[in-house]
């Protein structure tokens, strides 16, 4: 597997390199979308994990991490802490695509629990340590709820992460497999990977 | 990359000192107080100090108003919600300070609390500083003088540039959808179902445009292997690269100390 700064002097096409221009602005764009369904998901990945899966895990991860950059720029520094935790995200996302986890709508609800999990591996730790726990969202009931529980911090972030990220990278993911179905050959065509997702 | 001066970015126009620094200078200090103050001993104090210093440069530079526009609004669903939990639930809390009926808030838990706060308020104050005084182009142009391929300076830039065309894009397709009916007010599965009409014709528009952007690159030469010449120019003296070094010195020197001590 080549490394990233390898992959981004050689390994992207043009193609590859608005691809994943575009999906970023689509992550930043698709909350705003939503917001008027009020469903407690933010969906600030699709973009992501389209590109893991069409473009392989690099530039899933690449796209993921200039989102959360980006993001820091027009909006608050604190979405650029997350950085790290967006480019799990694409990176895994090209990585199940690459075991066939995007083929059927429910092996996409299989990556989108694997993209969970992997996501909260990189999250707990920045919640935690550079957040104390909280970060002044909503989920922070969780949190409150299970310390009063009598959990500790850990466990309670850990708990708090898992459970405000599965419906949304399951709906992320089974949403990004009804997409590519509906793309048009000649675009997918263009893209390395997208014969890992045709069954 | 000509990116417009009203642009979607929190950047500020100016000529302060602050905003004449080099990006890359800007970076290090962010890099240099988020590790000072995470990782050296007291680092909350050392993070009040650097607070004060942050908004006096603010002030400086003809920023202050917005930094402490958006420091508040950043910070301040962070205190509602660590203080009370920290006070009342943090599973160290041992000495109450304040009791109310059988409720208390307990002192080793609102340390706890404003220990993360002051420490994130001195890493965001200085994210802001550089937010805010740095024209992105000029991020653009420092990642491309400092080796960096045309690819990340396009990644960088063109995002910014599209943004607004989407951001109508999706005010259209969201009052389309909804003069077709489309129920946004039902219960949660009503709504969820409707979580597919909005996103997919934003998402194929989009991705179907991809072809036609990537030929107007190539056209125009994106993969031509000369160097091209920046329109605009940074200023970088001896003494900024010196402070540039200094500061990532003293980064690797606290980590280091940090393993080791």
């Amino acid at each position: 597997m080549m490394g990233l700064s390898d992959r981004l002097k050689s390994g992207f096409s043009t193609f590859t390199l608005v691809f994943i221009a575009v999906a970023i602005v689509i992550n930043i764009a698709v909350g705003q979308l939503v917001s008027l369904l009020k469903l407690p998901i933010f969906l600030d990945s699709i973009g992501t994990i389209l590109v893991g899966v069409l473009a392989g895990p690099w530039a899933g991860a690449i796209t993921g991490l200039l989102t959360n950059l980006i993001w820091g720029l027009i909006s608050s520094p604190v979405a650029a802490a997350f950085a790290p935790v967006a480019m799990v995200i694409g990176f895994m996302a090209g990585i199940c695509a690459r075991y066939g986890l995007f083929k059927t709508w429910w092996l996409a609800l299989v990556a989108g629990v694997v993209i969970t999990v992997f996501n909260a591996v990189v999250a707990v730790p920045i919640r935690l340590y550079m957040f104390g726990g909280i970060t002044g969202s909503g989920a922070d009931f969780v949190t409150s709820y299970m310390l009063a529980l009598g959990r500790d911090l850990f466990g309670s972030v850990v708990i708090t992460v898992f459970t405000s990220n599965l419906l949304d990278k399951v709906v992320s993911a089974l949403l990004v497999w009804g997409l590519i179905k509906a793309l048009p050959g000649r675009t997918t065509s263009r893209l390395s990977r997208s014969e890992a997702t045709l069954s | 990359m000509n990116i417009p001066e009203q642009s979607t970015t929190l950047h500020v126009h100016g000529e302060s000192w602050t905003h004449r620094l080099h990006p890359l200078n800007k970076l290090a200090y962010i890099l240099l107080v988020g590790v000072g103050v995470y990782l050296l001993p007291k680092g909350w104090m050392i993070a009040c100090l650097l607070i004060v210093c942050n908004l006096v440069l603010a002030m400086m530079s003809g920023v202050l108003g917005p930094l402490w526009k958006i420091l508040w609004r950043t910070m301040l669903p962070l205190l509602l919600f660590m203080i009370p939990i920290h006070g009342l639930l943090n599973p160290d809390n041992v000495t109450p300070v304040f009791t109310y009926h059988s409720i208390s808030l307990y002192a080793e838990g609102l340390r706890f609390a404003a220990v993360v706060l002051v420490r994130l308020a001195a890493v965001i104050t200085a994210s802001l500083l550089f937010v805010l005084c740095t024209h992105p182009a000029d991020c653009i142009t420092a990642a491309t003088q400092a080796g960096c391929s045309p690819s990340v300076a396009y990644l960088l830039g063109s995002p910014l540039l599209i943004l607004p065309a989407m951001r109508a894009r999706a005010g259209v397709i969201q009052s389309a959808q909804r003069a077709r009916g489309l129920d946004s007010e039902g219960h949660f599965f009503k709504r969820m179902k409707a979580l597919k009409p909005l996103v997919a014709p934003f998402v194929l528009g989009a991705l179907v445009e991809i072809e036609q952007r990537a030929i107007a690159l190539e056209v125009r030469g994106f993969n031509s292997r000369t160097v091209a010449t920046s329109w605009r120019v940074l200023v970088d003296s001896k003494g900024q690269k010196g402070a540039r070094w200094a500061m990532l010195l003293m980064v690797v020197g606290i980590i280091v100390w940090r393993i080791v001590g």
